[in-house]
């Protein structure tokens, strides 16, 4: 009876699965399910945000973001950078991705199919490009391909292979292959594989001029394998992004800014890649539904800048102040709201510099959440229908509580006390850092003396759940975190434009940024006065744009339409501008109070990340060949 | 006609001794208090008592009426059998290591089960509690840890359990203790040998109870009845330590511009809540059996019924357990015997569901109940909301909030054996196992029960079942003969096993009606249900076996046992299935050369000296296979048509994986001294376990997570000693026996993962023990004026925690960089020694006995005081564990100052918090007890009748933790669990976290014998 020697497992896919034309379509499947353990993971959002201009750490931050901000509170390391998130996830997909190539046209699999998973595979690599420098390309059985051997060494290729072998090939056969329109929401297109290719050509022309002389690793000349120069991609990059333009598929410019980011209006057209979720699936959204904790697939960006507005207050009685919470934790309060962590706060120059137009540019009101309303009614214990704010002025349900001001008006009264106690002083008696301006029930803060426990929420990318049925905050957002926007094209085009590129008729770096621009002029809601308003500036909006666009003018325009959502790092590495725009910062220390400059230090070996520890950990080989696997400056 | 008694060398009466008339024809058994009536026409001068293991005894008995006879152990045939396996053995001639323990010692402590009451009383047996819940088992490891797993519930580590000679499939809950006759330790491999690779880890023989041959029918009745109080709170901080706790951190918050916590509108500054006190009961523990059982001189049988209930400190939560259990033995014709032994248990768990958190976390300065009088939903603790529990808010939510696990265990055993009738000693004999295990379990959390703030909250329900079947068959050829001084015995042995298991788990959300509970989950709407197929299994093993085992006696004097086993698992790759592997052991007893017959107080000297391989096939089924995970996704947020299910491959196949090797050493000194009154074992042992089965995480540059792989070496070394002894015994008054024991291991990892000294992940180090802690070394807290804070602590502040800095310092004596981590440390885990010594007073119809369990060095990780469980974050967020901590003022606290530095939400360096030295002695058991003498009882017809009292868990001495908290320092969860952080200490590792508290208990009991 030899038999009970043999096994044959019942509950369990074997890897022979992955030959097979469902195992393919699952292995499909699987890459755009990595998407999410990236895009909305709440420590990779830091990596890419935190220590730009964008944001600093932020009160309640821990080591990781504090050693981000570079401003002297610990230095990135192999341990604490958090881009790890990124090296950890990256492989396994490129693996699944050749698999799939691999295993593909045997089992059937239609080109078109299969190049979805060679964007995935370039998708990744141009990442780990970008972030690391040269990464392998051989992960154990041969270069891009399928690996099924343990190996406990690898070997860095240099950036211009990796571009030139594991990115562009891919991406343009990609382009050939891929359908026009996705075959079912949000998978990938011609067009995905287009934009992706023209940022990676302009990437890679930027890498090869090098303007501020950034070293590479593993050191490398700055020559073409393929014996094109800088200026070649980024005429490449150029014609890519008009061509996507030019043939849109399904995907357009939302008629306005606020449209893009309205969480009833996830997966619009605007839309090209994101990272989907679900409220009406934990399984299928790989992600809690019902409460906080589940698993590495969630999306809980938005929770790292979101300050502690619940600690807001108002008095029960007139008079008196007789202090209770003015607002509940709760995903009903809509995309205002988002459970706070307040790890990272964006500086005050953000305010002042890049979104100075506040007024004509609906984008400002369009990214963050500068008015906090009374929400305490959404709590069921909650009797009371009228509260007392500042001025013990009546606050009724959905008044607001608290206004960030564009700039100090003067004539706040701020909390004085140290130590306050919120029961029976008048200062600070909203709970907060913010003062009071007479005739105002709300409290105010002025955006120009923001503080790292004080600041605007970002509205984009808050938590919104369309079912009454849960009504706590500490729920990840079932949204989707967006990666890819049709309206990056016209960035990208602009850009290469920027760097030399011959362009079309009506479509100089100008023109390009003028739809954008013409665009946010555009109003419909106002997300501060929770109101309609339609308004047109976008005649303004053009004429304010300058005669000639210069590189910075990108850069502050690409923040000014992508603020917050994971880009900057990456459009600051690239452009090599990040001490340029970033080496400073300014925030009050509290509240109310003048600000202060933070300077940051940021020597070039930064612009390469340091490969993780588990890496370093998990590979065989002396400390030689590990220091030497190990980027410049890390060790 | 002969009255009279038969009682043995400790005064206890001795039932089924042979009782025979000298020269005559007529002859008696005992009964089960040793009492005999000697029938005979013709008056009786003399009569021979002998009973097996004791010295024959001729006692004159000319014109007595009534006599007691006292027995004294055969010197020759010293102590007891013990039960080896596949057979017994003296205990003189046994060569392997072997440790015993009767039932009656078990069963001094009180116990639901085995693990509990083994804890500290077998030298290198150690038994780690890594759950407070009632029910629970503990964690045996034999000699230390072998293999290497991240995953202490693998089972990997564990010892194989023998139930009645099959190898036992269950949970350890199944068993109940009052059952117990004997557990017999195999610990070396030469002892274990026989069992094979599921004996890797050490054997655990349990023997249940039988009926005796030639035994009356006998009636016995054991029960107690105990109360449960809290042996100590959490040290929670009340309502002004924790106002004071949140006025410093918001000082320090403000002075480094860190966010402070601002009081919510629950918080007043006088109010005063003791949370824990609202949701502890006081809880109650019992235990009935009852037990019938006679033999006759062919057959016996014993059947015993028995009930067990547990209750933790937490409203609903218990532990209950009905056991029956049958045991038959009969000869027929003359060469056949067969036998039966079934043991059957249903256990149900209920109201693990609850749980201390928020009643630790919740501010004491918020008041449970509204304006009114009303208890609220929650409270706010600064912005996070505690659910407000109380123990009759609990009570009351029993049909709308529970969690129960039901067992049903059978496990039985037949044997057929055929004695050869033309060759003297030699049996066939056939056993066949057949188990079968079914869990079920269900949940139910109704609308809005469990929610902080929605009482609207949708309902969610789910259930898991499982079922475990196993059979295993044994067919047995034994030969035992004994020529003049030369005694052989050997068996032969094929044996062939198979189990199965099976789980499925389904959960649902929103049930129509709160009545269904988790009884039928179709009642939630379709897209509610979930069926997740990482918690649905099926797993099937098969293990074939051939074995021979020789072992040969000279004189007493020279033993020797050789074991030659063949293995084959279903688990290893093709082609490297099988393996065999030998196993020898001699001893020598000194004792009875005769050159040791001047040496008269030497009873007992024996040689033993052991070398064997076992095998181990420590590896989950279809680890050679690989695996694909599943992934999955919504394509869009349309339903069910937006899902699509995909797939990652997880783990690559590995076609070579072979079986784990350990070689072992066995050196043991049996020795009794004065008449046997002390005896004692000392042991060394040394083991190198090679090719060890390790899932190796692969560089993520692979793009594959791990594959198992014959990878990895260990080493353990240790020293074990047990006395006993009977120190003073005045026959008709007062006794005291004492018996010690105290060992050691030293485990060290010898190899991981080719060319790498280091697993950081799972804190493997070669080098070093397999549990250590990987972590920085606390050595103080920063003060005013100590110098290099700005270069070591960039950012860091006066009062927060100093570790050890390694780096290199340059010309000036200044650190050349910040702290980081480089600086981690490898920190001592095992403890140095551990044991457990046991005593017993008597006198006349009184004893009191006590039990205790030691432990000395070594790190207890209390993750309260750590940075997982979030109590202990100083900066006044929600309630605190009550600490010592830094102010300008303490500058000499142990703790950092409230509101500094933070890495994560805690203070920086808050997991070296944790770490406590974990030394004890903890009094497990003290019980005083009287046995009823008199006429009454035998006019009721009673022979036995015993009332006794035990406190469990009275005392801690020596534990600096104890000293610091009040609490239990005995672990209470694994690394991960019973914290808010789960990540950061290795799963295998156990802490006390906040699981149910520990209690001392209060036991009276009453045992009858008819």
């Amino acid at each position: 009876c030899n038999d009970i020697l043999e096994e044959t497992p019942r509950d369990r896919f074997e890897p022979g699965f992955f030959k097979t034309e469902d195992g393919i379509r699952g292995g499909l499947t699987g890459l755009y399910s990595g998407l999410r353990r990236l895009y909305g993971q709440p420590y990779y959002y830091n990596a890419t945000e935190t220590g730009t201009d964008e944001y600093t750490y932020g009160s309640q931050a821990d080591g990781n973001f504090r050693a981000a901000d570079l401003s002297g509170l610990g230095i990135p390391d192999a341990q604490n950078s958090r881009w790890d998130v990124l090296w950890n996830t990256a492989y396994a997909n490129i693996n699944s991705a050749s698999g799939i190539i691999a295993n593909g046209t045997e089992a059937g699999i239609s080109p078109s199919l299969i190049s979805e998973a060679r964007f995935f595979r370039a998708f990744s690599y141009f990442l780990l490009v970008q972030t690391f420098g040269g990464v392998p390309l051989d992960l154990g059985g041969g270069i891009l391909q399928y690996n099924t051997t343990p190996t406990l060494t690898s070997v860095r290729n240099t950036v211009p292979e990796v571009y030139t072998k594991g990115v562009f090939p891919d991406l343009l056969q990609a382009i050939n292959e891929l359908q026009d329109n996705p075959r079912v929401i949000g998978a990938v297109t011609k067009n995905v594989a287009r934009l992706t290719l023209a940022k990676a050509y302009l990437t890679y022309g930027w890498w090869l001029q090098n303007p501020n002389n950034v070293p590479t690793y593993p050191e490398t000349a700055r020559n073409d394998p393929d014996g094109h120069d800088a200026q070649w991609y980024f005429q490449k990059a150029y014609d890519i992004a008009v061509t996507g333009i030019d043939s849109p598929g399904s995907y357009s410019l939302q008629p306005t800014f606020y449209d893009v980011n309205l969480a009833q209006n996830d997966r619009n057209s605007e839309i090209m890649l994101f990272a989907d979720h679900t409220e009406a699936n934990a399984q299928y959204s790989e992600s809690n539904i019902t409460g906080w904790d589940g698993g590495d697939g969630q999306n809980q960006a938005g929770w790292m800048v979101t300050w502690y507005f619940q600690n807001l207050k108002a008095s029960k009685t007139a008079g008196t102040w007789s202090s209770v919470d003015a607002t509940f934790r709760t995903v009903q309060a809509g995309q205002s709201y988002t459970r706070p962590w307040m790890r990272m706060a964006p500086p005050i120059d953000v305010f002042t510099r890049t979104f100075a137009d506040k007024t004509s540019d609906s984008r400002f009101n369009g990214t963050f959440t500068t008015v906090y309303r009374a929400t305490w009614k959404l709590n069921p214990n909650r009797a009371e229908n009228i509260l007392y704010g500042a001025n013990y002025l009546p606050i009724a349900p959905n008044d607001k509580i608290l206004s960030f001001l564009p700039s100090d008006p003067g004539g706040i009264s701020y909390p004085v006390d140290p130590n306050p106690n919120p029961n029976n002083v008048i200062l600070n008696q909203d709970g907060t850092e913010a003062g009071f301006l007479p005739g105002r029930a709300d409290f105010v803060i002025p955006l120009d003396k923001i503080s790292r426990n004080i600041y605007p929420g970002l509205w984009k990318l808050g938590a919104y759940r369309k079912a009454s049925d849960y009504n706590d905050d500490k729920i990840a957002s079932s949204r989707p975190f967006n990666i890819l926007k049709f309206s990056e094209f016209y960035f990208v085009a602009a850009e290469a434009a920027v760097k030399g590129a011959n362009v079309q008729a009506g479509k100089s770096a100008r023109d390009l940024i003028n739809v954008i621009r013409a665009r946010a002029g555009k109003w419909r809601f106002d997300v501060a006065e929770n109101v309609t308003k339609i308004a047109d500036n976008s005649a303004a909006m053009m004429a304010a744009t300058p005669a000639v666009i210069d590189i910075n003018y990108i850069l502050d325009e690409r923040s000014r339409e992508f603020f917050g959502e994971g880009y900057r790092w990456h459009d600051l590495a690239r452009t090599q501008k990040w001490e340029e725009y970033a080496g400073s910062y300014r925030i009050s220390q509290v509240g109310g109070t003048a600000p202060v400059t933070v300077n940051r230090e940021l020597p070039k070996y930064l612009y390469l990340r340091p490969i993780p520890q588990g890496q370093l950990d998990r590979m065989s080989g002396d400390a030689a060949y590990k220091k030497n696997y190990q980027n410049p400056g890390y060790n | 006609n002969l009255k009279g008694r038969v009682l043995d060398e400790t005064g206890q009466p001795l039932p089924g001794a042979a009782v025979k008339a000298k020269g005559g024809t007529s002859s008696t058994l005992t009964g089960a208090n040793g009492d005999f009536e000697l029938k005979s026409s013709s008056s009786i001068s003399a009569i021979i008592v002998s009973y097996i293991g004791y010295e024959s005894k001729e006692v004159n008995v000319s014109g007595k009426t009534n006599i007691t006879v006292t027995l004294n152990p055969d010197q020759k045939n010293l102590q007891e059998v013990v039960v080896i396996g596949y057979g017994t053995q003296r205990a003189e001639a046994v060569t392997g290591s072997v440790a015993s323990i009767k039932g009656e010692a078990l069963r001094e402590v009180p116990s639901a089960n085995i693990t509990q009451a083994l804890q500290g009383r077998v030298a290198g047996v150690e038994m780690t509690q890594t759950s407070s819940r009632p029910g629970s088992g503990m964690q045996i490891r034999i000699r230390g840890t072998r293999s290497l797993n991240a995953d202490p519930n693998s089972g990997q580590d564990a010892p194989l359990v023998v139930l009645d000679g099959i190898p036992f499939s269950g949970s350890i809950n199944d068993i109940d203790p009052n059952s117990i006759r004997s557990i017999d330790i195999l610990k070396d491999a030469s002892a274990t040998a026989i069992y094979g690779s599921r004996g890797a880890n050490g054997v655990i023989l349990v023997t249940s109870f039988r009926g005796q041959k030639g035994q009356a029918a006998r009636v016995s009745y054991n029960s107690f009845y105990g109360l449960k109080n809290l042996f100590s709170r959490v040290p929670m901080m009340d309502g002004p330590e924790f106002a004071r706790l949140r006025t410093e951190a918001t000082k320090t918050q403000q002075e480094l511009n860190i966010g402070t916590f601002a009081p919510s509108s629950d918080e007043l500054d006088n109010a005063n809540t003791d949370w824990q006190d609202l949701l502890y009961r006081n809880a109650m523990t019992m235990s009935h059996d009852v037990n019938l059982s006679k033999g006759s001189e062919r057959g016996n049988f014993s059947v015993g019924i028995g009930y067990y209930k547990d209750q933790s400190v937490l409203p609903t939560n218990d532990f209950n357990r009905y056991s029956i259990r049958a045991a038959v033995d009969q000869e027929a014709g003359k060469y056949f015997r067969f036998g039966l032994t079934s043991n059957n248990s249903y256990t149900v768990t209920e109201g693990n569901q609850v749980g201390i958190s928020d009643a630790l976390g919740a501010s004491p300065l918020a008041s449970p109940y509204d304006a009114n009088g009303n208890l609220k939903r929650s409270t706010y603790a600064s912005t996070d909301p505690y659910k407000v529990w109380t123990k009759d808010l609990i009570n009351d939510l029993k049909d709308r909030w529970l969690s129960e696990a039901k067992g049903l265990g059978s496990y039985n055993n037949m044997y057929v054996e055929v004695r050869a009738p033309w060759v003297e000693g030699l049996k066939a004999r056939v056993n066949l196992g057949l188990n079968i295990r079914q869990t079920t379990g269900g949940n139910f959390t109704g609308k809005g029960v469990t929610s902080a703030t929605n009482p609207n909250e949708p309902s969610t329900a789910g259930i898991n079942n499982s079922t475990m079947t196993d059979w295993a068959i044994e067919n047995l050829l034994t030969y035992d003969r004994r020529f003049g001084k030369h005694e052989f015995n050997a068996v032969g042995l094929y044996s062939a096993q198979e189990n199965t298991f099976y789980r499925s788990d389904i959960s649902v959300r929103d049930l129509a009606a709160e009545h269904f509970q988790y009884f039928n989950l179709g009642q939630a709407p379709q897209g509610n249900i979930t069926i997740n197929p990482d918690n649905q299994g099926h797993t099937v093993w098969g293990l074939q076996s051939w074995m021979g085992r020789v072992m040969y006696n000279y004189d007493n004097r020279y033993m020797l046992s050789a074991t030659l086993r063949a293995d084959g698992s279903s688990r290893l790759a093709p082609g490297r299935k099988w393996h065999t592997y030998p196993a020898v052991s001699a001893g020598w007893n000194i004792a009875q050369e005769s050159f040791m017959s001047e040496v008269t107080p030497l009873s007992l000297l024996k040689l033993r000296v052991g070398y064997g391989v076992t095998s181990n096939q420590a590896v989950a089924p279809y680890a050679t296979l690989g695996r694909l995970s599943n992934r999955f996704y919504n394509f869009g947020d349309n339903g069910d048509e937006s899902y699509e299910t995909g797939y990652i491959i997880s783990e690559l196949p590995n076609e070579n994986l072979g079986w784990e090797f350990t070689n072992t050493w066995n050196f043991g000194l049996d020795f009794g001294l004065f008449a046997g009154r002390l005896s004692g074992t000392i042991e060394y042992y040394k083991q190198h376990t090679k090719d060890i089965l390790l899932a190796v995480d692969l560089p993520p540059t692979t793009g594959v997570n791990r594959f198992t792989s014959n990878i990895g070496e260990t080493e353990n070394k240790g020293f074990e000693l047990s006395l006993n002894g009977v120190i003073i015994d005045n026959p008709n008054g007062f006794r005291w026996e004492a018996g010690v024991n105290l060992y050691t291991n030293r485990n060290k990892l010898l190899a991981l993962t080719s060319g790498s000294d280091r697993n950081e992940g799972n804190w493997w180090f070669v080098g070093h023990p397999i549990n250590v802690i990987y972590d920085y070394e606390r050595i103080g807290l920063w003060q005013t004026g100590d110098s290099h804070l700005n270069v070591l602590e960039p950012g860091g502040n006066v009062g927060m925690i100093k570790v050890k800095y390694t780096g290199e310092y340059d010309n000036n004596g200044v650190p050349v960089r910040q702290i980081g981590a480089a600086d981690r440390q490898i920190l001592d885990f095992d403890p140095k020694f551990q044991g457990g010594f046991n005593t017993r007073f008597s006198y006349k119809g009184f004893d009191l006995g006590i039990v205790a369990a030691f432990k000395n060095g070594g790190t207890l990780i209390s993750t309260l005081h750590g940075g997982t469980s979030y109590l202990n974050l100083l900066n006044g967020r929600h309630n605190n564990v009550s600490v010592d901590y830094w102010t300008p003022e303490n500058t000499g606290a142990k703790y950092p100052r409230p509101g500094g530095i933070t890495a994560a939400d805690n203070p920086k360096y808050m997991s070296t918090m944790a770490y406590f030295d974990a030394s004890y002695l903890k009094i497990r058991t003290i019980s005083l007890g009287y046995n009823f003498n008199g006429k009454w009882m035998e006019n009721a017809g009673i022979s036995q009748a015993r009332i006794y009292f035990t406190a469990q868990n009275p005392f801690v001495l020596f534990s600096p933790f104890h000293k610091e908290s009040g609490m239990d320092p005995e672990p209470n969860s694994y690394g991960n669990q019973n914290q808010a952080v789960t990540t950061q200490i290795v799963q295998r590792l156990p802490v006390v976290g906040y699981n149910v508290p520990a209690t001392r208990n209060y036991l009276v009991g009453l045992n009858f014998t008819f």
